[in-house]
């Protein structure tokens, strides 16, 4: 039995063969649907099996240079450290990238089937997606899924014919464009620097010094948070990534440890 | 006469007096004796032990001086046995204290949450006072350094020299003859041993017979009680010229 | 989240020749969120007694202000220190008092007893000790720091070997858990001296 989700699709008009061990890559993906009488149950349980690599920290923000992506490297499940060099920072083309939040296989997945449909919209009409049209096929497409589990928080951030653009999508259905967005537990820690620090006006460095910061913030508040801050820019020439540093050595950068004054114990006096 | 009011301790004569609680101040008159001076630096407690054989075991350092806290400590004259239970409460208080507040207990509440007890003796019927005078001596950082002396009654007070125990009137009015505001700690040890030597009823000061200790404020900041060793203590009356009977103390 | 993992927190004890370490991290969180990064968890009972109390922080504090009650009367009484091995005893007494309403506290005990032997244990929140030759670790970065200590330990270690040891078992394990980590405090205690030493650590 298999769940097929064509039927959500308005725009795509095959239907996948199960079998078809070369399926159009134009349909949206079907799945196994488990052979279980307890649909929910095991659907719930499911869900808590793949709950792990929530802590996360991502930020974009768009200024007039372009926009600014940044965002951590940890992955862990509960409270312990699965990764610490997780690439959150999804290239869907030269000019979009995508930023992973919640669940890491359902961020990477849909971030590459996007970049599919990204890819053959390119090739059918001869211009590249504008970032507001490929956001709103993956909000689509996680629309459908509503309430079956997935766990995704995103934000598109590209160059099209209209200049930068950045949007946040999720799994709850949410779509929103923005100038400025942060993702994951450790968001709240990234907008206090991010909302105090943010000039449209900024420089590519002062940007990416602020996004870094932010990042670094996070990542020092914030348990799941950390690893390495990676920091892209897309401009009119597409993304670029700017740099990627240890949050480690990025802290005693930021705060060099002042050495401490060693003080002398004094001595007992001596008996009366 | 009073027979008929002193068997019990809540009741009081015709002439208002409480029988019981004067016989265990008179009790305590019979006890080895205490003094304590209050220094500019420190406070002094000097104790005389009434050594009753030769074959008792002397297993405690100290029989008169007992550490309440870290920055208290009290000398004692009276029923040794009445004494350790007082002394048990007082530690007990102190470290409840400590417990709640997270700070050292200051000294005039330990000294008056034992006169508490004390005093409950007093009055609630069927049982007898505690025999026990104390002398506490502490630092706390509101008051500095502080000299109490309590009776079985519960009466407490604050003083700058006071003595408890046998001779006790002899020693006070010896003490309020010599003493002066000004006095160091080393200057108040030779005071009390002086008036110590005076008062005692066996003819020579040794170090076998005193105990001293004092409390005094390390350049750290940290409050010290030290007791002061039976070696220490012959050098100390050698120096001060004490226990020789005959000539004038020259301290 | 278990209430043990509600602050985080990452301890481990180790013994050498004629001495021991104990190490902790020093956060304080609130679950995800980092709140303090000057946390102490190893508490001086006296020069010789060290214990860290892993767990519930508030439980943890309240503890230690019982035993410094209870450690502080019998030093009182006793006019001498506990004896590790004793100390050990009363830790577990105070506990398992607290039988059904525990503290939510997974203590490790160190000390050096007379003839400078070390001695370390470790108990669960209800008592129940645990005396162990080598190491003993607690806290929600005690799995990480079980496999760190087993492939780290070696007998007979003398101090500044021990110190370096434990300070990288401490640092490695706590690189794999969310909860504990940002530095670590180390007590290195030899017969004639106890030396406190401050890790810098990833603070992510």
């Amino acid at each position: 039995m298999k769940l097929d989700a064509s039927g959500l699709q308005t725009f795509a008009p095959h239907r996948a063969d199960p079998d078809n061990l070369y399926p159009d890559l134009s349909a949206p993906p079907s799945f196994d649907l488990p052979g279980c009488p307890d649909f929910d149950g095991f659907q719930k349980k499911a869900i808590q099996m793949v709950k792990p690599a929530k802590g996360t920290t991502t930020l974009a923000f768009i200024f007039n240079e372009g926009v600014i992506v940044a965002a951590d490297s940890r992955a862990s499940m509960g409270g312990y450290i699965s990764s610490q060099t997780v690439k959150k920072i999804i290239e869907i083309n030269p000019y979009m990238i995508g930023t992973m939040a919640g669940g890491a296989a359902d961020c990477q997945f849909w971030h590459r089937n996007l970049g599919i449909k990204c890819r053959l919209h390119e090739l059918a009409n001869k211009r590249r997606i504008s970032v507001t049209g490929a956001s709103k096929l993956l909000a689509n497409i996680l629309y459908s899924y509503r309430g079956m589990g997935l766990s995704v928080g995103t934000m598109i951030a590209g160059w099209d014919e209209t200049g930068p653009a950045l949007y946040y999508v999720d799994s709850e259905g949410g779509r929103l464009k923005g100038k400025r967005f942060s993702v994951g537990s450790g968001s709240p820690y990234a907008y206090g620097v991010l909302d105090s620090g943010y000039r449209s006006d900024l420089s590519i460095e002062e940007a990416a010094e602020l996004a870094r910061r932010a990042i670094y913030h996070a990542t020092f508040r914030d348990g799941a948070s950390g690893g390495v801050a990676s920091v892209y820019h897309v401009g009119p020439n597409g993304w670029k990534k700017l740099s990627g540093d240890d949050v480690g050595e990025l802290h005693y950068k930021y705060y060099p440890v002042v050495p401490a004054i060693v003080e002398h114990e004094m001595a007992d006096a001596p008996p009366a | 006469m009073s027979r008929r009011y002193d068997s019990r301790t809540t009741i009081f004569s015709p002439e208002g007096r409480l029988y019981q609680v004067e016989y265990a101040m008179e009790a305590i008159g019979n006890a080895g004796s205490a003094i304590g001076i209050l220094a500019t630096d420190g406070v002094v407690l000097v104790g005389e032990k009434k050594v009753t054989s030769k074959l008792l075991q002397t297993s405690k350092s100290t029989e008169k001086m007992y550490k309440i806290d870290d920055h208290l400590a009290c000398a004692v004259a009276g029923i040794m046995s009445d004494a350790n239970i007082l002394i048990n409460t007082a530690r007990v208080q102190a470290q409840r204290y400590t417990f709640a507040y997270q700070e050292p207990m200051p000294v005039e509440q330990l000294v008056q949450s034992l006169c508490d007890t004390k005093q409950g003796y007093t009055q609630f019927g069927g049982l007898r006072p505690f025999g026990v005078s104390f002398l506490f001596s502490g630092w706390d950082s509101n008051f500095g350094f502080q000299l109490y002396m309590s009776d079985p009654s519960g009466n407490y007070s604050g003083w700058k020299a006071a003595a408890i125990g046998a001779n006790n009137q002899a020693a006070q009015s010896m003490l309020k003859q010599d003493y002066t505001e000004d006095l160091g700690r080393e200057e108040a040890v030779n005071l009390a041993l002086k008036v110590l030597s005076k008062t005692m009823d066996s003819t020579s000061l040794t170090s076998d017979k005193l105990e001293l200790a004092e409390i005094f404020l390390l350049p750290s900041g940290k409050v010290k009680y030290q007791v002061c060793s039976p070696e220490g203590l012959t050098k100390l009356l050698l120096k001060s010229g004490v226990n020789q009977p005959a000539a004038e103390p020259s301290a | 989240m278990s209430i043990f993992e509600y602050n985080g927190s990452a301890l481990v004890a180790m013994v050498g020749k004629n001495c021991f370490a104990i190490a902790s991290d020093r956060r304080l969180g609130v679950q995800l969120q980092t709140v303090a990064t000057d946390f102490r968890r190893i508490y001086r009972i006296h020069d010789k007694v060290y214990i860290g109390l892993s767990g519930l922080a508030t439980d943890a504090q309240t503890l230690y202000q019982r035993l410094v009650f209870r450690h502080k009367l019998y030093q009182l009484r006793e006019e001498r220190d506990m004896k590790p091995e004793t100390f050990a005893s009363l830790v577990s007494s105070i506990l398992y008092e607290k039988r059904f309403g525990p503290y939510f506290c997974q203590p490790v005990i160190a000390g050096l007893g007379d003839d400078d032997q070390p001695f370390i244990c470790t108990m669960d929140c209800l008592g129940a000790k645990e005396l162990a030759k080598d190491f003993v670790v607690s806290g929600s970065a005690s799995e990480s720091l079980y496999g760190a200590c087993e492939s780290m330990y070696k007998p007979d270690m003398e101090p500044e070997e021990l110190f370096e040891n434990i300070s990288q078992a401490l640092l490695a394990s706590v690189d794999r858990d969310c909860l504990s980590g940002w530095g670590g405090h180390v007590f290195l205690v030899t017969p004639s001296e106890v030396q406190e030493r401050t890790l810098k650590g990833r603070m992510d």
